[in-house]
């Protein structure tokens, strides 16, 4: 018996589609979940395959046609069977829904919630955000608050579910296979596997702590998500070293003795990041939040591995003011004593390596801030000096890495370039201006 | 109610009558000359300058208003100007014999008042009392304005020019005026001169000036008090309210110190035949002659008299005997002093309801004019001397309007420069534990009050050391936690005193008053009559003369009987003197239960809505006993509102209870009485026991923490831990007794809707009682929001609680579209 294949619905606001192309041909033979046509919508290009198996006896539209969504576009049947009758009624059978899986269903059920569209859905202020960070699309995300409201709770749930369905692609451990270590070689009877156990182990396994296994998601997911690039410059070093050197000797009621070379930069960086909130911002897969107020994040080296206070508003705060608050969130974080709330909410990252003379580096964005600066150990350097005789000085780099979704690498070159300057012309009117 | 005042049938049921006095009127007949004897010609002078001044003062005004013009000096001013051109006489007579001490208040049409008394003080004053006033006032600003622009004669004409300066300042709103021209014609005042608040409501003044007179008499302080009202305040409530509380019989049967009479006042009423247009006599009052409303009030009839205002000799003569009177201890007295305004209610008035013929024939009787001729008649002296006088008023008149003017030397207040000018005078936000010295009066040793020892003797807390309830007797409520501060209070301030309806035998219709009685003189803790325009007016009185006072209206629903003093009265004056004056002034609001439509509202709503009254409402034992005890040391109108559903409550949420030392609780501040994360609700009042209920059922039944916040204070209200709690919890329900509809919680609502957006996991929900009258007692749980609701409200707006029936249908989006669109 002849049945009519119908154009799919796409979404709850398509309604209709573009026939791209036939694949059969009038008599031709199709199998079920054969490819009948292509087609499209405003958004994307789909296949149609058939719902039936037979000969193609009839085409309702032809290429280019557009076709409203679930009416009948092809007819299925015995090669020679009437099909005037069904022709005529205009479709008296349709196919069966397609078996959807359960991911499917519970995208359209949250599609059909709010219509499936962003702008009549329903979330809350703090869902909507909390999606935006997460990346979570809110239209495949299940409401269940009032109305068919979505709620924080639905966007954790949905977060959640993403990261599961990456852990079943990863492996149990969350690593691809290629990232498992080799199994140990199992002890054979042989000589040499005698001669293995006998001596001191070659290798002893270590799991990761809970907060090594963060770093590492957080730094892999950092890489993976995001287009990162980095750039490398430097800048005199001259005034700001002097300075440091007139801290350590200032009298102690100034308060500036113990201010360091890293307390400086932090200081400037967030004056300049003050005027960059492209830079200062948190990114998102569909955008950006530029930050107005510089919440930054100071890597701290601790015994448990890499932890990252923030600093809140440090462009409102003194120079004295940010290296007495980094001082105590180092030492907060050293003795595993700092409130969490302290280690979240930063805008913008910097991470100094400088004390270990590293000369540049490629630090890893914390995602989803969108840039990072990396701070290296002070160098010797030679430019061409007055007369073209050669000049040295000081000079410390700094590696910003950035992430190309958010932003281009001019804006990015001139960021850190006016930093650099800045950095070059730190001196006591720099802080004369502050009070 | 005294049990000392036997109620006696048989005295009461004898034939008798009352008998009335004869109320004299126009009683003076002297012509100039036959009282010169009476006056030195200088005097007589004097009186005349005043009556020019005035009468120019106010011609300037004239021109200025509808002219644009005076003598060549061009400006505008678009506030009011009610005159009284016609009445200086009057002004004059009743400045003449009042003393430094002497204070009086007046109304919209106070111009005259201020400066005939001003001038009056002035000639009593000794120069280096006048430069002490004018170099302090306002740290001397007004004066070294004046230093740069007018040479003066002597002290005296410096002093002259400076009141002139300064209420014309005042007038057209300028930096320089009085009050940095934030109170405006209508309320004018000028303090060290006796001057004080003149009031633009009608009849304003008289319950504030009793309650002034009620501090003179209290504190034993000199001097009498005048409240100038017009014959149109007399059909005003409050006024008639406050002829009876000034006069009431327990001042000389029942206080202590033992006056023949009422309070210090004299109720001066210019009677000028119109109120605004409405003419009293013949047909907006029942009255033919004014003055007989003294005899209704008292059986001395208020020595009331009717005097010939025209004629200020008249009004001296009155005024050297009432003054006499009054300092015995015989006030009150009510004036009815005759006068006429030559120019309309005010400049845009356009004499539609009075003949020509009429003005003509008073315009005949000006005083300016008839007692110049009086005085040439009988020789004080020549007319030409008169004719230099009237120049050089006009001249000085000129030149003052010329500074007054002139934006250079008199500039008004700069809002772009400083935006917060009058926010700064809206609270005074002092703390002054007492406001005089000495030592406070008590009948007997304080502590041998039985009250103090029962409430000695109470578990501080709910629950004892074990944590098991402890009985309701036994333990201290929120009676006990009101009682505390103000009972230390009477022991601390020589100032306070408490009154309302049945606070003193009764001790307060709820008790918290209860055995104060024993030790507390009547002086200091009284039954008001049912009169609580006068209550409240009073209060304002009282506190604005430097003395501290908590009054209380015995239910909430009684607001609306003192409107006018709450809302216009005690809310303003702080702003409207610039700071100068302060409101040391609690009001008890008791919230009540039980009694129906008239008698169960809570309307902290329109006391929140009025700028200028810091609002409470305590709902525990340890937030009544540190909210009063802030209260009373502070110097702002503080409305305290109670609830009688729980004035048995003990202290359930402060670990270890109510702390027996004195403690304050910032006003402003909230109170964190449950901690949890999921959602949080914000109460008012008694509605807090409810939320704890419903917190109890979402913890047990739905695995939900709710966090409850109690909103102890309305105004001001510090939002910082209801946003910390809402960015915790995303969700958060608005709870209180109010009719929901432009209820309070609205507003924080609203607020932190606002402040929060980004944060809230869903809309926050007001649950407020229904906007129905409040049924009687017996449907309580159909009207009041109850545990139920506050459910009910969470899981059809905010949190879907799992397997829940909703049980009112109220917070459904459809019944609240409804409601809306009915009115209900």
């Amino acid at each position: 018996m002849a049945r009519e294949v119908i154009m799919p619905k796409e979404g709850i606001t398509v309604e209709s589609c573009l026939i791209g192309k036939w694949h059969k041909e009038l008599g031709d033979a199709v199998a079920e979940y054969e490819a009948l046509f292509d087609y499209e919508t405003d958004k994307a290009a789909f296949e149609c395959v058939s719902t039936a198996a037979g000969v193609l006896l009839h085409k309702y539209y032809e290429d280019g046609d557009e076709a409203p969504v679930l009416a009948p576009v092809a007819i299925i049947g015995e090669a020679g069977e009437d099909i005037s009758a069904l022709i005529a009624g205009g479709g008296q059978t349709t196919a069966a829904p397609a078996a959807e899986s359960g991911i499917q269903a519970a995208g359209e059920q949250a599609a059909a919630a709010h219509g499936g569209d962003t702008q009549a859905l329903k979330a809350s202020p703090r869902a909507r955000g909390d999606a935006a960070l997460q990346g979570v699309d809110l239209l495949q995300t299940a409401p269940s608050g009032p109305g068919g409201r979505i709620l924080e709770a639905d966007v954790i749930a949905a977060s959640a579910a993403v990261y599961e369905a990456e852990a079943e692609t990863q492996g149990a451990d969350g690593n691809p296979p290629e990232n498992r270590l080799p199994e140990p070689p199992r002890n054979d009877g042989t000589a040499a596997g005698a001669r293995n156990a006998a001596a001191a182990p070659e290798y002893i396994d270590e799991p990761f702590t809970k907060i090594r296994s963060v770093i590492a998601k957080s730094m892999t997911a950092s890489l993976q998500r995001s287009a990162q690039l980095t750039h490398h410059h430097s800048f005199d070093a001259t005034m700001l070293l002097a300075m440091r050197g007139d801290f350590k000797t200032s009298d102690e009621a100034y308060g500036y003795r113990g201010v360091s070379v890293g307390d400086i930069i932090l200081y400037v960086v967030s004056r300049a990041l003050a005027n960059h909130p492209e830079i200062n911002a948190l990114v998102s897969a569909d955008g950006m939040r530029k930050y107005n107020t510089v919440n930054l994040g100071v890597a701290v080296d601790t015994p448990r591995g890499l932890m990252v206070p923030t600093v809140f508003a440090a462009e409102k705060k003194s120079l004295r003011g940010i290296s007495a608050e980094v001082r105590l969130l180092a030492a907060a974080a050293r003795e595993g004593r700092i409130s969490p709330d302290k280690l979240t909410g930063g805008t913008f990252t910097v991470s100094n390596l400088g004390a270990t003379g590293v000369e540049s580096f490629t630090p890893i964005i914390n995602p989803p801030q969108v840039a990072i600066l990396g701070v290296c150990g002070v160098t010797g350097r030679v430019r061409k000096g007055r007369g073209g005789r050669p000049d040295a000085y000081s000079s410390i780099g700094i590696s910003l890495t950035y992430d190309h979704r958010a932003i281009d690498g001019a804006p990015a070159s001139r960021f850190a370039a006016e930093l650099c300057g800045a950095l070059e012309d730190f001196s006591w009117k720099t802080l004369a201006l502050e009070n | 109610m005294t049990k000392t005042l036997f109620v006696d049938p048989a005295e009461l049921s004898k034939p008798s009558e009352i008998v009335f006095e004869n109320i004299p009127a126009n009683s003076y007949k002297k012509t100039v000359t036959e009282a010169r004897p009476d006056f030195a010609d200088a005097e007589l002078v004097r009186i005349y300058r005043d009556m020019t001044i005035l009468r120019a003062f106010e011609d300037m005004l004239n021109k200025i208003k509808t002219q644009g013009n005076y003598n060549g000096i061009e400006t505008t001013y678009p506030g009011p100007a009610h005159l009284s051109l016609g009445q200086e006489a009057g002004a004059v007579g009743q400045a003449y014999l009042l003393g430094t001490s002497d204070i009086i208040f007046g109304n919209h049409r106070s111009h005259s008042e201020i400066l005939a008394k001003s001038l009056s003080a002035i000639e009593k004053l000794d120069a280096g009392t006048l430069m002490t006033i004018m170099e302090t006032f306002q740290d001397g600003k007004i004066l070294k304005t004046l230093d740069t622009i007018y040479t003066a004669k002597d002290v005296k004409d410096l002093a002259a020019h400076f009141v002139l300066y300064g209420a014309l300042c005042e007038i057209f709103a300028r930096d320089n005026g009085f009050h940095r021209g934030m109170g405006g014609s209508m309320h004018a005042f000028f303090l060290p001169f006796g001057v004080y608040p003149n009031n633009a409501i009608v009849g304003g003044s008289a319950p504030i000036a009793a309650g002034a007179a009620l501090y003179k008499r209290v504190n034993e302080k000199p001097g009498l008090v005048v409240c100038n009202i017009g014959d149109g305040s007399l059909g005003c409530g409050p006024v008639l309210e406050v002829l009876n509380f000034s006069a009431m019989g327990q001042f000389h049967t029942l206080w202590e110190d033992k006056k023949p009479g009422g309070l210090p006042i004299i109720f001066n009423v210019w009677n000028n035949a119109y109120g605004m247009g409405g003419q009293t006599n013949g047909e907006t009052m029942a009255y033919d002659m004014l003055a007989r409303i003294g005899a209704g009030v008292a059986p001395g009839q208020m020595s009331a008299e009717r005097v010939w205002g025209h004629d200020p000799l008249a009004v001296i003569d009155c005024y050297r005997r009432k003054k006499a009177l009054v300092e015995q201890g015989g006030g009150p007295v009510f004036l009815d002093v005759l006068t006429y305004r030559l120019s309309g209610h005010s400049t845009s008035d356009q004499n539609a309801y009075r003949s020509k013929e009429e003005l003509d024939a008073w315009a005949a009787v000006d005083p300016i004019k008839a007692f110049r001729e009086e005085l040439v008649n009988a020789e004080v002296a020549s007319d030409a001397y008169f004719e230099e006088m009237w120049a050089g008023t006009t001249e000085r008149m000129t030149r003052i309007c010329g500074w007054a003017a002139d934006p250079a030397i008199s500039p008004y207040a700069d809002f772009k420069k400083d935006y917060h000018i009058i926010e700064r005078t809206m609270f005074s936000n002092g703390r002054a534990p007492k406001l005089a010295d000495g030592e406070p009066k008590f009948l007997a040793d304080p502590d041998s009050c039985s009250r103090v020892r029962q409430v000695a003797e109470k578990n501080r807390a709910a629950f004892d050391g074990e944590g098991k309830p402890v009985s309701k007797l036994k333990m201290l409520n929120i009676r006990d936690a009101i009682f505390e501060p103000v009972f230390d209070k009477f022991k601390e301030d020589p100032t306070i005193i408490a009154y309302g309806e049945d606070v003193r035998d009764w001790g307060g219709a709820f008790a918290v008053y209860r055995g104060m009685n024993e030790v507390v003189p009547y002086t200091r803790l009284f039954n008001a009559p049912i009169s609580e325009a006068a209550i409240v007016g009073s209060s304002v009185g009282y506190g604005l003369m430097g003395g501290r006072v908590i009054s209380e209206l015995m239910y909430c629903d009684f607001i609306g009987r003192a409107g006018d003093e709450i809302f216009n009265q005690l809310s303003k004056w702080q702003a409207m003197s610039a700071g100068i004056l302060k409101m040391p002034v609690v009001l008890r609001v008791s919230v009540g239960a039980k009694y129906g439509a008239q008698h169960s509202q809570d309307w902290t709503a329109l006391c929140a809505h009025i700028p200028g009254l810091k609002v409470c409402f305590p709902a525990t034992p340890w937030e009544a006993k540190g909210l009063m005890t802030a209260a009373l040391n502070g110097t702002d109108p503080v409305v305290f509102f109670e609830s009688q559903r729980i004035y048995d409550a003990g202290e359930r949420f402060r670990p270890g209870g109510v702390p027996k030392e004195a403690y304050e609780i910032s006003i402003g501040d909230t109170n964190t009485v449950r901690r949890g994360a999921d959602i949080t609700i914000l109460t008012i009042g008694a509605t807090l026991y409810k939320a704890v209920d419903a917190a109890g059922i979402l913890s047990k039944e739905y695995g939900v923490e709710a966090e409850i916040i109690n909103l102890h204070s309305l105004v001001p209200l510090d939002y910082t831990k209801i946003l910390e709690s809402v960015d915790k919890t995303g969700k958060v329900v608005l709870a209180s007794d109010a009719c929901a509809r432009g209820s309070f919680i609205n507003d924080v609502a609203r607020n932190i809707t606002e402040l929060a957006f980004d944060r809230l996991d869903g809309p926050p929900v007001v649950v407020g009682a229904q906007n129905w009258i409040t049924p009687p007692f017996e449907y309580d749980e159909f009207f009041f929001p109850q545990a139920d609701w506050i459910l009910d409200a969470i899981h059809e707006k905010l949190l879907p609680l799992k397997g829940y029936q909703p049980k009112t249908g109220v917070f459904t989006a459809v019944d609240q579209l409804r409601r809306a669109k009915a009115g209900v």
